[in-house]
């Protein structure tokens, strides 16, 4: 049926919580905040007296007092003797070490602004880069008023956050081989979710996977801030890996900054739009993306493609929900 | 909308005087089917433009109608305001305006709906002749002024024919823009203009005629009307905006749309010999 | 709406133009080219309006229309003395288009911006193409209905506005009641209280439906050989040409007797069609490997001739116009027996009138 009109759905119930809520308790039951589990935390809620406890993000201390209450609407974690409030839906915060994806939006004197669905535009500045010509490269006016041939508003570029300001934006860099310009792919967006499903810090944050149906190889990246990059794999030159550390920047080729796609087959787009479908069937079921549930997701998803004559790859709705049935059953 | 930089005129409508019934001559078309009416253009008359074009499109001998007089002046490119965001192609802006004198009820100085959507309309229809990319962060001002409507004295929105008019006027700030562009020396791929075509019930209830460049006036009921902006050399459209009432009959609408391309093909005729009538005179 | 700013980068124009233009089209979201994204739609959500409705669409845009009515002398159009008296039906050939008021407010944009007057002009022509909408208004040779339509995007455009707007009129009108006129002739207006004895602006059932039903628009794309319905940002980011057609169905009132009629599709009018100037226009070009600058001191001078065949994998904006086989090839993907149109007004009627 190519339209499907829906009837408009009453918000969901949530279940009501198991234990009932004792918010400020002095008991010596081991000291321990008495907020349990799923119960949602307001701002203005006092967690606890026990000064034992140190504050963690999300709380606070009103001055003279000892009660630590917390300032965001979400759920308590404890991690030794830390209390913190994790925000049911947040934004990205960087950290200096993230893999992030970020779009050129700005284009200023020798830097450029990124969005990285933080709440700054990070910055991402024209010696943070890598300069096709080598190391000793110099860097001249010349580059500065060149600076769109690198990167103009638009473009998507994978990089690591170097520092952060004190204001909170972050600068970011792309010196090595594995970050620059992205081609081959599609992007997705899955930012604005916290409180566990989105994509979540993990060791691996980029992998490549075989698919099926003869698709080849292609590369997921899975930005920390939620932007995520699926791409076919391209057989990087062999020279550039036997190089050592000290030549690694010579061997950066022309081609970096280029933003010219390699010959893409028709299984290989087929099979990156499915990865794609499966990502956004993930985040409608509120379910965590990582490279594990992204894999699993995956074979199913081709499974349940099997299914129709034609390898139906829409997983919108209905499918998606069995697709996350089937992954949570696991 | 209060507009304090200006002394206007009598707040309100103005209500035209009534006048004693006259004969008015009944709807009538001396036309064939298939001929437009006599246009007229020249370039180049506004001298302090980087280009202009004024168009006249003549009335008809005996009918109701008045003709038509559009001007077109043409600002650039020139380079957009530090404030604005970079932009790789030429930014193209496009204005169009009756002059308040021009139809037979007054229009104030502030623009209305029906301007704004001749605007989209001419942007849609200029841009895709432009090679915008040779052109990066700069910006292009095409300004139509209409100085008199194609309007008969009858109350033209009493008859409820105010809005068939709007594509004859879509039609002239097509080919008029399209000159002027040409005069400024700005890149294009073609000259576009503008053609239209309509529907007309037949005489004694016989099927449906299809007519060009059709005046609402000389016209008892229009059924449906397509204008259509049309590069010739391309043989592409790049405007396309069609109205009325049409059965999903297929051979219809193709009809309706190959008609008006038929008759825009008549008035690029006329902007291309006038382009060259200036190039050997200047 | 060309004139809003689209970020996307070259390198993914470049595919997505490429993954479309593919027989058959591979979509970023897999569907097939005539399958629309699902949504939610309701009626009667407002008790203080004649009509209303509201959809929301499953990425996230959603929109309110409300149908208000309200009485309106007739202005008497000077005309010389004639004596005969008018009879009923030619009174009721003068019904002018602006007795409806049409309103669309768009969150974030001026209401005299031309895009947005672009869209209220579109909505408005389609109901007024066929000339049959005015006489639903007429009740008698002093007074009619004045009806304004008001159409509120929610969410803020993320994608063009037009086909959610369209529908959610659509069903807005086919939900508006007006009260039961009691009075009789020209005499001043009497109306019957009571709501449960309202009529239905477009009837249901008897004699009243010969006539149309109200307008939907369809957007639709053209890129490559291939036409793709309900687009999503990205497609009309990289589309050749967009077009919005605005087809209503046909009803003739089935006479006693007759045979059951195939039904086998709806008899569809065409009303109209305007093209969309797609933000392709506006993209920037990509950068081929050869002539990136990166590797030496000196500026480039060759600049990529316009015109010239595009070099594989770049992204180009488009140039030019469409031809008219492309047009004509979308037209009748929307309006053939069966096709989109009919299924979407299937679905549509589906939906539950309060």
């Amino acid at each position: 049926m190519p339209i499907t009109v829906l009837q408009p759905q009453p918000a969901a119930k949530r279940q009501a919580a198991a234990m009932s809520v004792d918010s400020d308790s002095d008991s010596d039951s081991g000291g321990g905040a008495e907020v349990h589990g799923e119960d949602i935390l307001t701002p203005g809620t006092v967690i606890t007296s026990n000064s034992q406890w140190m504050r963690g993000h999300g709380t606070y201390v009103q001055p003279g007092e000892t009660a630590i209450t917390s300032s965001l609407a979400g759920t308590l974690t404890k991690t030794n003797k830390l209390l913190s409030v994790r925000p049911l839906r947040a934004r990205y915060t960087p950290e200096i070490g993230d893999l992030v994806v970020g779009r050129i939006v700005e284009v200023q004197a020798k830097r450029w602004r990124v969005d990285v669905a933080a709440s700054q535009l990070a910055i991402l500045q024209i010696s943070a880069i890598n300069l096709p010509g080598g190391i000793l490269r110099k860097r001249t006016e010349t580059d500065e008023l060149q600076i769109r041939s690198f990167f103009a508003e638009g473009d998507l570029v994978v990089a690591e956050v170097q520092q952060l300001h004190q204001d909170g934006a972050a600068s970011l860099h792309t010196r090595s081989l594995k970050y620059g310009k992205l081609r081959n792919g599609v992007f997705v967006s899955v930012s604005g979710i916290g409180g566990g499903s989105g994509v979540v810090r993990a060791k691996r944050q980029v992998w490549t996977m075989d698919v099926a149906n003869a698709g080849g190889k292609v590369d997921v990246l899975l930005g920390v801030n939620g932007y995520i990059w699926i791409s076919k794999h391209i057989e990087s030159d062999t020279n550039a890996e036997a190089v050592g550390i000290n030549r690694m920047e010579e061997s950066v080729s022309s081609k970096v900054y280029s933003s010219q796609n390699d010959p893409l087959e028709l299984s290989t787009m087929r099979e990156i739009a499915r990865i794609r479908s499966v990502i956004l069937a993930l985040v409608e079921n509120r379910l965590k993306v990582d490279e594990d549930m992204v894999t699993k997701g995956y074979s199913e998803a081709v499974e349940l493609g099997r299914e129709s004559p034609d390898d139906d790859l829409y997983l919108g709705g209905e499918k998606g929900q069995r697709l996350a049935a089937a992954l949570t059953g696991h | 909308m209060a507009d304090r930089r200006r002394v206007n005129g009598p707040g309100g409508i103005t209500v035209p005087p009534i006048y004693e019934a006259e004969d008015l001559p009944l709807p009538d078309r001396s036309r064939q089917p298939n001929g437009i009416r006599a246009q007229y253009l020249k370039t180049g008359v506004t001298p302090s433009a980087s280009g202009s074009a004024y168009l006249e499109i003549e009335p008809q001998n005996g009918s109701v109608s008045k003709g038509m007089k559009l001007t077109c002046t043409v600002h650039g490119p020139r380079s957009l305001p530090r404030s604005a965001p970079f932009s790789p192609h030429m930014v193209l802006s496009t204005h169009v305006k009756f002059a308040p004198f021009a139809t037979r009820q007054r229009r104030g100085y502030l623009r209305d709906s029906s301007e704004r959507d001749l605007s989209t309309h001419l942007e849609t229809a200029l841009r895709g002749a432009l090679i915008a990319d040779r052109w990066p962060k700069s910006g292009v001002d095409v300004i139509v002024t209409i100085i008199e409507g194609d309007q008969a004295r009858q109350v033209a929105v009493e008859q409820g024919i105010e809005e068939w008019d709007m594509m004859n006027v879509l039609g002239g700030c097509i080919t008029v823009a399209a000159a002027a562009l040409a005069d400024a020396g700005i890149d294009c791929v073609d000259t576009v203009s503008g053609g239209v075509a309509a529907l007309v019930p037949g005489k004694d209830g016989e099927e449906p005629v299809m007519v060009l460049d059709p005046v609402p006036s000389e016209h008892e009921e229009i059924l449906a009307a397509c204008c259509v902006a049309y590069l010739p050399s391309r043989d592409e459209i790049t405007n396309l905006w069609l109205k009325g009432s049409l059965s999903s009959d297929a051979n219809l609408q193709r009809m309706l749309i190959a008609r008006a391309v038929h008759a825009s093909k008549g008035s690029s005729q006329a902007v291309a010999a006038s382009l060259t009538e200036a190039a050997l005179a200047g | 709406m060309a004139s809003q700013q689209i970020l996307f980068s070259p390198a993914e124009l470049a595919y997505l133009h490429r993954s479309l233009s593919l027989k058959p089209p591979i979509r970023p979201d897999g569907r097939a080219p005539t399958q629309f994204r699902p949504l939610t739609a309701e009626t009667g959500i407002l008790p203080g309006t004649n009509g209303s409705a509201r959809v929301h669409f499953s990425d996230g845009t959603e929109a309110i229309v409300g149908v208000k009515a309200e009485i309106e002398k007739t202005i008497e159009a000077p005309r010389a003395e004639e004596s005969k008296p008018e009879s009923n039906e030619a009174a009721s050939e003068r019904t002018r288009g602006d007795w409806l008021e049409l309103a669309v407010e768009i969150p974030g944009q001026r209401d005299d911006e031309a895009s947005t007057v672009f869209l209220s002009e579109m909505l408005r022509e389609a109901l007024l193409a066929d000339k049959e909408f005015a006489k639903k208004l007429f009740i008698n040779r002093r007074f009619h209905w004045r009806l304004y339509l008001d159409v509120l995007l929610i969410s803020p455009p993320l994608s063009y506005p037009l086909p959610l707007l369209s529908l959610t009129t659509h069903l807005a009108l086919l939900a508006t009641r007006l009260p039961r006129l009691k009075s009789e002739g020209d005499e001043d207006p009497m109306f019957d209280d009571d709501w449960e004895a309202s009529t239905f602006l477009y009837p249901q059932e008897g004699t009243a439906t010969n006539g149309s039903r109200p307008p939907i628009t369809l957007l639709v794309v053209a890129i490559g050989d291939n036409v793709i319905f309900d687009p999503a940002k990205e497609e009309l980011a990289v589309a050749e040409t967009a077009l919005a057609v605005s087809v209503a169905e046909v009803r003739r009132a089935q006479k006693a007797g007759d045979m059951e009629v195939d039904s086998k599709g709806r008899e569809l009018s065409l009303l109209s069609i305007r093209t969309i100037d797609p933000p392709s226009r506006l993209t920037p070009p990509g950068v081929p490997h050869t002539s990136n600058t990166g590797s030496s001191a000196f500026a480039p001078t060759k600049l990529q001739k316009a015109g010239d065949q595009e070099t594989e994998g770049v992204w180009k904006a488009p140039l030019g116009g469409t031809k008219f086989g492309v047009l004509d090839g979308i037209i009748q993907a929307v309006l053939e027996k069966g096709g989109v149109a009919d299924e979407v007004l299937d679905g549509l009627e589906g939906v539950e009138l309060s």
